[in-house]
């Protein structure tokens, strides 16, 4: 099976977007992290100002999922900015689902973003991973990728939205 | 002592290139800063910029001995998290080294939380190297937390030839 398409999401397509997001969340162990719904994916990437950018796997009803789908891969991105070398691509989201792959749908995914950021411009494209997901890891550092938490030692750290109330109202 | 934090203007550019300048020096990274106030004036202040900034501004008498009156600078912009929805991702946040301890850096800050609060984002991140300990603390202290330390979560990149090499093997449409 070799017969899929990569074409950008519509809206029509967030019951698909979310879906993915929930089965990848699964396998990042922390599927009850996802609280986004489809009317805020909806909103959010489709409206006046878009906060991210998608694009989806699809293939051939014939090749649909034990379940039923067709849309079976998906990456989410946007710019982001960096005062040394300018604008970049992130990489939010990037999954396939199970059953489909080992056949190249991921490698081509990446691709198809690279492509994108150097059309647009970007000096670089950045995402996280989490350190245990070592298939993840090795599929990227195969691909020229550095791991800048190891390299040069950057740390991700979050504020929730309880604590920006505190220090926005001191 | 007396001071302001505003939205950049375009004219700020050049001092906020030199302010980026000092954070890299401070980082041990000057070598890695390769765009200038033009970038900085073309991305942030077209139809569709790509950051915002604020920064802080004393009055004329408080003025650096060099002269400058901008001393601080922090620039952010949105993301988006599959999880959550609207985040916003403070990239850099600096304050130069005469004018800390008088709350500046934490002027700035709030003034962050405060927009990213209004545009319904539900948290803030942001990236700190593991030596740094000043600003480790001054973070924490604000509630923010070490997702490295405690989902392992660490930052990847393509870049130079390895993003090129990816693009060219990139499906034809």
């Amino acid at each position: 099976m070799a017969n899929f398409i990569l074409r950008k999401a519509e809206p029509k397509d967030v019951s698909d977007i979310l879906r993915l997001i929930k089965e990848l969340a699964k396998f990042e162990k922390m599927e009850e992290q996802v609280i986004l719904t489809e009317k805020e994916l909806l909103e959010d990437g489709f409206g006046d100002h878009p906060f991210y950018h998608c694009f989806l796997a699809e293939v051939p009803e014939d090749h649909q999922s034990s379940d039923g789908y067709t849309v079976i891969g998906f990456a989410m991105y946007y710019f982001t900015y960096d005062p040394w070398i300018g604008k970049l691509l992130y990489l939010e989201d990037f999954y396939v689902m199970k059953e489909f792959r080992g056949y190249g749908i991921g490698s081509d995914i990446l691709k198809h973003l690279s492509e994108t950021a150097v059309k647009t411009r970007c000096s670089s494209m950045h995402f996280i991973v989490a350190e245990w997901n070592k298939p993840s890891i090795e599929f990227y550092k195969r691909r020229g990728a550095s791991d800048l938490s190891d390299e040069e030692g950057w740390r991700l750290y979050a504020i929730e939205k309880d604590d920006l109330l505190k220090i926005s109202t001191k | 002592m007396n001071f302001k934090v505003r939205a950049a203007r375009k004219e700020d550019c050049k001092d906020i290139s030199r302010m980026i300048m000092e954070l890299a020096v401070y980082e041990k990274m000057p070598d890695q800063v390769k765009i200038s106030h033009e970038e900085l004036e073309r991305d942030g202040f077209s139809p569709n910029p790509f950051y915002e900034c604020l920064i802080a501004e004393v009055p004329d008498e408080h003025k650096t001995k060099d002269g400058y009156t901008i001393v601080g600078y922090v620039l952010y912009f949105y993301t988006y998290s599959t999880w959550k929805g609207r985040s916003v991702y403070m990239e850099d946040l600096y304050v130069m080294p005469d004018f800390r301890g008088k709350g500046i850096g934490k002027g700035l800050m709030a003034k962050v939380a405060q927009v990213g609060v209004e545009k319904q984002c539900v948290r803030l991140q942001l990236s700190v190297l593991d030596w740094n300990k000043p600003s480790l603390d001054f973070y924490v202290a604000k509630g923010a937390e070490d997702l490295t330390a405690k989902e392992g979560w660490h930052f990847l990149r393509f870049d130079g030839q390895s993003l090129d090499t990816l693009a060219k093997e990139a499906p034809k449409d």
